[in-house]
């Protein structure tokens, strides 16, 4: 049919020529796009080169406040404001230097620039900018909305807190969450309500756009004073807000107990309304998660119905409460709840086994010895194996040895055949044959040499041919010799 | 009909498959290309208040793992942990797991990070070849290392989701260099969504040609070898617009497991990593789309252009066929098992869009494409084909490719600009319309020798030796 192969082969020459030209004009936009970012680039370095210095001393008070300010306003075309902000926002300043950069920021018609944008207000001068794209395409405006949010945010002005509150119910997600980071920021206590309502309704609406982790990181930010707000939505009737509270709750006594060594929360930091929740309703929540996130806050609570309860969570049906009630009681102040805390050894959850260890270990040598006492005792194979991998993970083994070398008699040697009859002996073996104390190895060689765990007759092998010290090494090459008469040691 | 004609009537059949191929598969590439062009370059823009310090100190930030396993990697291993023990990341643990190397790779670990032999417990929620030890620094608290027996990479990357803790694992090859936020971004998609994201995946660039200093990339430059330059732009048309434009449109198939954060316990309910394909990245990800469907859990796999990981590619031919052969096996592995969603209105997009275009442009396209190099000069010999549309379609297939690949390098230019200096650029754009004159033909056959390979039942995992190629 030549008929309609002609129209074929013209269809495709047509094809050929559109693609060509498309790839010609592909190529054409690659090298203008680097053409006019190199020039975006030379102009940014030009001004940094030349207002970077006036920009750093103003904000840093190194030259006169008017001065500065005035040789950063001779800033001129299109691009001033967009230059102005990459000068003064792109990095973050020092926590000092902020009052002065927002007073900076505010004299050079930034904020007003940048709430107005916020707000979804379009210039005319800042659709001139380099970014004056974003701008004219409607569908793009989240971009500016959400990068003036976070600029404001970085200046943390205060007054422009309601605007960001708003914002929160921004029609794009990105603006909500930057908002949301704003206002964390500035910690405008009147914005931390409206923070937590909006949480509420993450909480509750399954569809929000927002993300939980975004709105329980900007809650977590501000102080613990401010926690009294939280008082609806830990007595709210939904289980899950309770335990978002409790856990908003937890986070910020958490970053307070960082930063002060024996913190303690009363009713300087912590109302006696809260206090009293804690103790006689989050702790017996018919929520697992809200009771299990009260511990912390319990463990930091004067009150002394908050030990109890404590210790109660301790033996809650479920393990991730215990989990978090062990964890919380890892405090040297808690000593006297080693017992309570040693019953969890034998846990039948393997996590809670492992956390009542590290806690145990928190409380320094009488913690230790009530975990070697536990260890040498229980009947428990899986509570025993725990114990082992604490002392191997922690690094306790060569602390243990070198007990051994200097005390006269202690309970180390015991650990060491039990940890030889359960064949775990790799780090006991290599920290031995690292070691150059010759009393060590001989006390070890004396007390375990004849063990038939394998790892344990290597190294007296290697000894008995390769021992400097004739002692030792007769003592050595004798074990060697002796077959592995029963297991369980000399 | 006789002999004659039912050939003349194959060859007529086969021609507009061919035909159909390439309108469809270019298609396809090219509605990605448009939407990747406005999505990379809105994410870009978005970065400018992405908030990575606000993801660093936020109590809230999830912690992570890195699971790194290694198989006979004693030449760069050392210095690929050290790189990644400095990851940018709030709560960070890092596992090595030696997968019975032959070579050094555990006593370099073991010299470098003065590591102990320890004899922890194994509590393995998926079935796992034997463990032979853990190797642990007290000082190093973060940093496991694990030695095991040889049961190829997604039996240790198991081995590695057995003991992680963290509720994000993080998979990443041995030879790969992390960009110091690179976990930071690639966990911000996470800790953003609503939704429960299972999957996030970053860019994989090409580290031949860099120069590295103190396990960083330093400069960014384009490799000398031509071999190398094509994989470059490969690279950026695979990521930008390929991953990229089907993580807009909710259809993604394909992460790359070297380097990609998942969601642990979904990852332990799919089985873990399985080991009957070669492509164990892929398969997770549609194991994970699959039981989600079958499970009814609303879950989100996402991509995202800016957390970028450092990879050597491989500068040989013989090497690049080793790589090839070994993805093109492991995509009909994974499409065969998991065939099921094949236009299967429960996957919605998935089953309609991904999966078909994965199997048919992607997988059989090579079967085609292959074949058409022979088909169609016989029907232009055979008179089928008029020699001037024989031409122009030629020159219509090498063009097009020359189009798209063309296109990522200015997605590149439109966002990133990872090539700093113009002659870089002007030797990529070069590179993206000679691909397609050779190359293209090249890595063609090696597909092709792959598609052969899954027919006929090879399950060897081919190495691609690595020579250290950053400067």
């Amino acid at each position: 049919m030549p008929f309609l192969i002609e129209h074929v082969t013209e269809v495709v020459f047509t094809i050929v020529v559109v693609v060509l030209l498309g790839t010609g004009t592909l190529i054409g936009m690659a090298i203008a796009r680097r053409q006019r970012r190199e020039r975006y680039f030379q102009r940014i370095d030009q001004v940094r080169e030349r207002f970077g210095p006036v920009a750093t001393a103003l904000i840093s008070e190194r030259i006169e406040y008017q001065r500065g300010l005035e040789a950063l306003k001779s800033i001129s075309g299109v691009d001033r404001m967009h230059m102005l902000e990459q000068l003064l926002v792109s990095k973050p300043a020092p926590p000092d230097q902020i009052p002065i950069l927002r007073k900076a920021c505010q004299d050079l018609g930034l904020v007003k620039l940048w709430q107005q944008e916020v707000s979804g207000q379009i210039t005319p001068v800042a659709l001139m900018s380099p970014q004056g794209i974003l701008r004219r395409v409607s569908r793009l405006h989240f971009l500016v909305r959400a990068k003036a949010a976070e600029n404001l945010g970085i200046i943390r002005h205060k007054e422009s807190w309601p605007l960001l509150v708003k914002a929160l119910d921004d029609s794009h997600a990105d603006v909500q969450t930057v908002a949301a980071r704003a206002l964390a920021a500035i910690g405008e206590p009147a914005s931390f309500p409206m923070l937590l309502n909006r949480l509420q309704r993450v909480v509750l609406d399954g569809s929000d756009h927002l993300s939980l982790r975004t709105m329980k990181s900007a809650a977590v930010s501000f102080p613990l004073k401010q926690a009294d707000e939280l008082l609806p939505l830990l007595a709210a009737l939904n289980g899950r807000l309770r335990f978002q509270a409790v856990d908003i709750l937890r986070e910020m006594v958490e970053r307070e107990a960082a930063r002060e060594a024996e913190f303690q929360l009363d009713r300087q930091n912590l109302s006696p309304e809260l206090t009293e929740l804690f103790v006689t309703k989050l702790c017996f929540d018919e929520n697992p998660d809200a009771r299990a996130r009260s511990a912390l806050t319990l463990s930091y609570l004067l009150d002394l119905r908050a030990t109890p309860a404590l210790v109660t969570l301790l033996e809650d049906p479920q393990w991730f409460v215990r989990l978090h009630a062990v964890r919380s009681l890892a405090k040297r102040k808690f000593l006297s709840q080693a017992d309570a805390i040693g019953k969890r050894l034998t846990d039948s959850q393997w996590m809670v086994r492992e956390a009542a260890a590290r806690t145990l270990m928190v409380f320094g040598r009488a913690g230790l010895d009530q975990l070697t006492r536990h260890f040498l005792e229980t009947q428990d194979r899986y509570s025993r194996e725990q114990v082992a991998d604490e002392m191997q993970r922690a690094g306790l083994l060569p602390t243990l040895l070198a007990q051994y070398a200097s005390e006269p008699k202690g309970d180390e040697v015991e650990v060491f055949r039990q940890l030889s009859g359960m064949g775990k002996t790799s780090y006991l073996v290599s920290t031995l044959a690292s070691s150059s104390d010759k009393n060590l190895r001989k006390k070890f060689l004396l007390d375990l040499g004849a063990h038939s765990d394998p790892q344990i007759r290597t190294w007296v092998r290697q000894l008995a041919a390769r021992e400097t010290d004739l002692e030792l090494r007769t003592l050595a090459t004798s074990l060697a010799r002796q077959a592995s008469p029963e297991k369980g040691g000399t | 009909m006789d002999w004659r004609q039912l050939f003349y009537h194959s060859m007529n059949m086969f021609n507009v498959v061919i035909v159909s191929y390439f309108f469809v598969g270019n298609g396809v590439y090219t509605l990605l290309m448009m939407v990747s062009l406005v999505s990379v370059w809105v994410h870009n823009r978005r970065l400018a208040y992405q908030g990575l310090d606000d993801i660093r100190d936020s109590v809230i930030t999830p912690p992570a793992t890195i699971i790194m396993p290694a198989w006979n990697e004693q030449e760069i291993i050392a210095t690929s942990l050290a790189s990644i023990l400095k990851t940018d990341y709030p709560s960070l643990e890092v596992i090595v797991v030696d997968d019975g190397s032959s070579d050094e790779t555990l006593q370099r670990l073991i010299t470098a990070f003065k590591l102990v032999k320890m004899d922890l417990i194994y509590r393995p929620r998926i079935p796992t070849k034997a463990l032979r030890g853990f190797y642990l620094n007290p000082r190093i608290p973060n940093l496991l290392v694990i030695s095991k027996e040889n049961g190829g990479k997604p039996d240790a990357l198991n081995v590695g989701i057995n003991m992680c803790r963290t509720p994000y694992f993080c998979t990443l090859d041995s030879d790969c260099l992390l960009e110091p936020d690179a976990l930071l971004r690639l966990m911000r998609p996470i800790i953003r969504s609503p939704i429960n994201t299972v999957a996030s995946g970053g860019i994989v660039r090409i580290l031949n040609g860099c120069d590295v200093k103190d396990d960083r990339v330093v400069k960014v430059g384009l490799p000398q070898g031509r071999v190398e330059r094509f994989q470059v732009v490969e690279y950026l048309r695979s990521f930008h617009f390929g991953r990229a434009g089907w993580d807009l449109l909710g259809g993604t198939l394909i992460v790359s497991g070297a380097f990609a954060v998942f969601h642990r316990e979904s990852v332990i309910e799919t089985g873990g990593f399985h080991l009957d394909t070669v492509t164990e990245d892929m398969d997770l990800i549609v194991q994970l789309h699959r039981w989600a469907v079958h499970n009814h859990r609303k879950i989100k796999m996402s991509f995202t252009s800016d957390p970028v990981c450092w990879t050597e590619c491989p500068s040989s031919l013989s090497n690049l066929a080793r790589q090839r052969r070994r993805w093109q096996m492991g995509l009909f592995q994974t499409l065969w098992k998991n065939s099921e969603m094949l236009f299967n209105r429960k996957f919605g997009l998935l089953g309609w869009l991904s999966f078909p275009f994965q199997l048919y442009i992607e997988g059989l396209g090579a079967a085609v494409e292959f074949l058409g190099y022979f088909m169609v000069p016989l029907a232009l010999g055979l008179g089928i084909v008029p020699p001037t549309l024989f031409v122009l379609f030629v020159l219509l297939g090498l063009v097009y490719g020359g189009f798209l690949s063309v296109g990522a390098v200015l997605l590149e230019e439109l966002t990133y600009r990872r090539y700093p200096k113009g002659r870089d650029l002007l030797t990529l754009l070069i590179y993206a319309v000679i691909e397609h004159f050779g190359y293209r033909q090249v890595v063609l056959f090696y597909r092709f020798q792959g598609l052969v390979r899954f027919i006929t039942g090879f399950q060897q995992w081919e190495k691609v030796v690595h020579v250290g190629a950053a400067e």
